[in-house]
């Protein structure tokens, strides 16, 4: 069949193009190896060489820090200001489980009652996708049945292919997008779902895991209490690190800050279920008190709770919780280890 | 030296069992088999027979002496494996009254360094298994399914082992293995010195580029044995000292407090560093105020010594500088 082509070094061209017209966003590589997405100014800020960044995407969507509005006491009044500064962008190089985070996340944040800074970041971005050529060993998206090479949620699909790229629009967005760069694709023939199978079979042979959050799952309908919470948890430290990596996470806290109390902002930030104080109420008390009923909270969430509310899974598979945890907490094993209670 | 790890792994397992069996200890914690490559996990056992479960090998990094804050409150007896770097935080942790002695079995372990796990997996791919590690002085031999392999140790350690000064527990009740000589280490404080040679206005830039990615997700504090408030400043409601808005200035304070707040409590176990999901390189800050300790008070290591009274944790009538 005719597929779209964009050879290597028209890449450059694209992207020079893509700079040029809008503000993009990309992986990038930090300081310390690091790679995030922060917005690309230059070619060169751009990293397509890398498998999956350390840090998710969700951020650019759902900022760790968001100012809600700011405040200010007149002699007339209060004065309200609601912060604008919203500008459309596009999203060079997302992977397929992070555009699957974004499905995850549209029902909490943009559904009946819409949040108006979730929803215009939501709707005035447009997303450009790397298909996989390499899994992580922490890599499970197959279990969520995502697949890797042709990501549900692009706008737009670029998919490594002899000396190029295929390009594949999945969106009236993307099309439009696509029309744009006409004259630098070429028209090839060439068997795009052969393709497409070949890199899932060398995909599959990468992934290490293979569970079933199925049984993990009906182990968690039918137990809240489970004496495994408890051995499981003791190794835990109540750090963020898997919250704040996960791209489906998104617990936050809303507070005013405001040195001169008077005038200030009130702000989002991003919260942890983690964290000993998260659900601590005025008085003092916390209905998760220890270890046991967090760690339990945050995995019931991602097999179960989401599942139940929305319908999609909570959980993505891009396994970098497992890369990041300081001592080895696997969600892997632990749906594993859940599908085996009896 | 020769040492096979399944041998010390062995002989751990049978002190730990015995420890449980005979009710000297409620609890042990040790390291488990990982779910990765070169990963080991820490591993909690009550009953005699879990002890089967336990490792050793230069993929144990995690400190475990911090899990005994989780036990302060308990009336369990509690035993947990350290090495070298390890014990001077269970040091530390005793002068300053956090874990009774008394609830306390210190089981000690020889350590010749620590190999980098990302770096191994990336040399034995992800899915290999790993059988015995054979230290070989300057290298670790290492068994696996893919055959035998060789890490040098200079290329493969984790940076804090370079400079080891503390192969051997300075304290323990029990001692797993034989006492090893590591022979000579890198000199201490080489990178800290570079960076004070830089002007302030590139030592800003140097950790502002860090800075800007800490997550705050206080991964740096939790796994840290000298961050033992009851507490913290950076969770408590009011007054709001650092805010919980994640930018520069924010990030900048969190991690100089920190630094400053575990002055002369941290032992430089390097767990700060390791843990961080955005590589921040913490041990140069802490590592610019031990020392500083060192040249100021001309004192050891924090945790070297059970006797000697901690830096900036007693005082002197005959202090050469007034007391103001």
């Amino acid at each position: 069949m005719p597929v779209k082509f964009l050879t290597a070094d028209k890449l450059q061209i694209f992207i020079d193009r893509l700079l040029a017209s809008s503000t993009v966003f990309s992986p990038s590589n930090q300081p310390g190896n690091v790679i995030r997405y922060t917005q690309a100014n230059k070619p060169e800020d751009i990293c397509i060489d890398y498998v999956n960044s350390d840090i998710s995407p969700k951020e650019l969507f759902f900022p760790q820090t968001e100012e809600l509005f700011s405040f200010d006491q007149t002699d007339e009044g209060i004065d309200l200001r609601v912060q604008t500064g919203y500008k459309p962008k596009v999203i060079f190089g997302m992977r397929a489980c992070d555009v699957k985070a974004l499905l995850t996340l549209d029902p909490v944040f943009n559904s009946q009652w819409p949040d108006p800074h979730y929803a215009k970041n939501r709707n005035e971005t447009i997303i450009i996708c790397l298909a996989c050529d390499k899994a992580l060993s922490t890599c499970f998206c197959n279990t969520f049945g995502i697949d890797p090479v042709a990501p549900e949620g692009a706008d737009l699909v670029l998919i490594s292919y002899g000396s190029g790229y295929i390009i594949e629009e999945c969106s009236y967005t993307g099309r439009e997008l696509r029309e744009l760069y006409q004259d630098l694709l070429t028209q090839e023939y060439v068997h795009l779902e052969k393709i497409k199978e070949e890199k899932r079979k060398q995909l599959s042979e990468q992934f290490v895991h293979h569970v079933s959050p199925s049984k993990a799952k009906e182990t968690m309908d039918n137990n809240f209490e489970l004496p495994y919470w408890d051995e499981i948890s003791r190794k835990c430290l109540g750090c963020g690190i898997c919250t704040y990596v996960c791209p489906t996470c998104h617990c936050f806290d809303i507070f005013d800050y405001a040195p001169e109390e008077t005038t200030g902002s009130r702000c989002r930030c991003w919260d942890s279920c983690m964290y000993g104080d998260f659900t601590k109420m005025a008085g003092g008390h916390n209905p998760r008190p220890t270890k046991k009923e967090r760690v339990r909270n945050r995995f019931m969430h991602k097999i179960k709770y989401h599942l139940d509310r929305y319908g999609i899974e909570g959980c993505v598979g891009c396994g970098r919780c497992i890369v990041k945890c300081p001592v080895n907490m696997d969600i892997t094993s632990i749906i594993t280890d859940l599908g085996e209670v009896k | 030296m020769n040492q096979s790890f399944n041998s010390l792994t062995e002989e751990l397992r049978s002190v730990a069992q015995e420890l449980l069996r005979e009710g000297k200890v409620n609890m042990f914690i040790g390291f488990g088999q990982g779910t990765l490559t070169a990963r080991t996990t820490p591993l909690f056992i009550s009953k005699p027979d879990a002890a089967a479960a336990l490792t050793w090998s230069p993929f144990c990094s995690n400190n475990l002496a911090g899990y005994l804050l989780d036990y302060r409150e308990t009336n369990e007896t509690i035993g947990v494996l350290v090495k070298g770097c390890d014990s001077r935080s269970i040091i530390r942790l005793l002068q300053d009254n956090q874990f009774p002695r008394s609830r306390l079995v210190v089981i000690g372990i020889p350590c010749a360094g620590l190999l980098d796990s990302e770096k191994v997996t990336l040399e034995l791919g992800p899915q290999t298994e790993i059988g015995d590690v054979t230290d070989e002085d300057d290298n670790f031999l290492v068994s696996t399914t893919t055959g035998q392999h060789r890490f040098a140790k200079k290329d493969y350690l984790l940076p804090k082992c370079l400079e080891c000064i503390d192969s051997n527990p300075v304290i323990c009740d029990h001692f797993t293995g034989k006492k090893i000589n590591i022979g000579e280490v890198n000199e201490r404080f080489v990178e800290i010195k570079s960076l004070e040679a830089l002007s302030p206005q590139e030592r800003s830039r140097y950790w502002d580029g860090y800075f800007q990615n800490c997550l705050r997700c206080y991964a740096c504090r939790n796994v840290c044995p000298a961050c033992n408030c009851r507490e913290c400043i950076f969770d408590q409601a009011g007054p709001d000292w650092v805010s919980k808005r994640n930018n520069l200035s924010e990030n900048t304070a969190f991690q100089i407090i920190r630094a400053l707040h575990v002055a002369g409590r941290c032992v430089d176990c390097g767990e700060c560093d390791r843990v961080c999901p955005v590589n921040i390189p913490l041990r140069h800050l802490n590592q610019k105020v031990l020392k500083d300790i060192d040249e100021l008070f001309d004192a050891p290591m924090p945790g070297t010594d059970l006797e000697q009274q901690p830096v900036l944790g007693h005082y002197c009538a005959d202090d050469p500088d007034e007391f103001k």
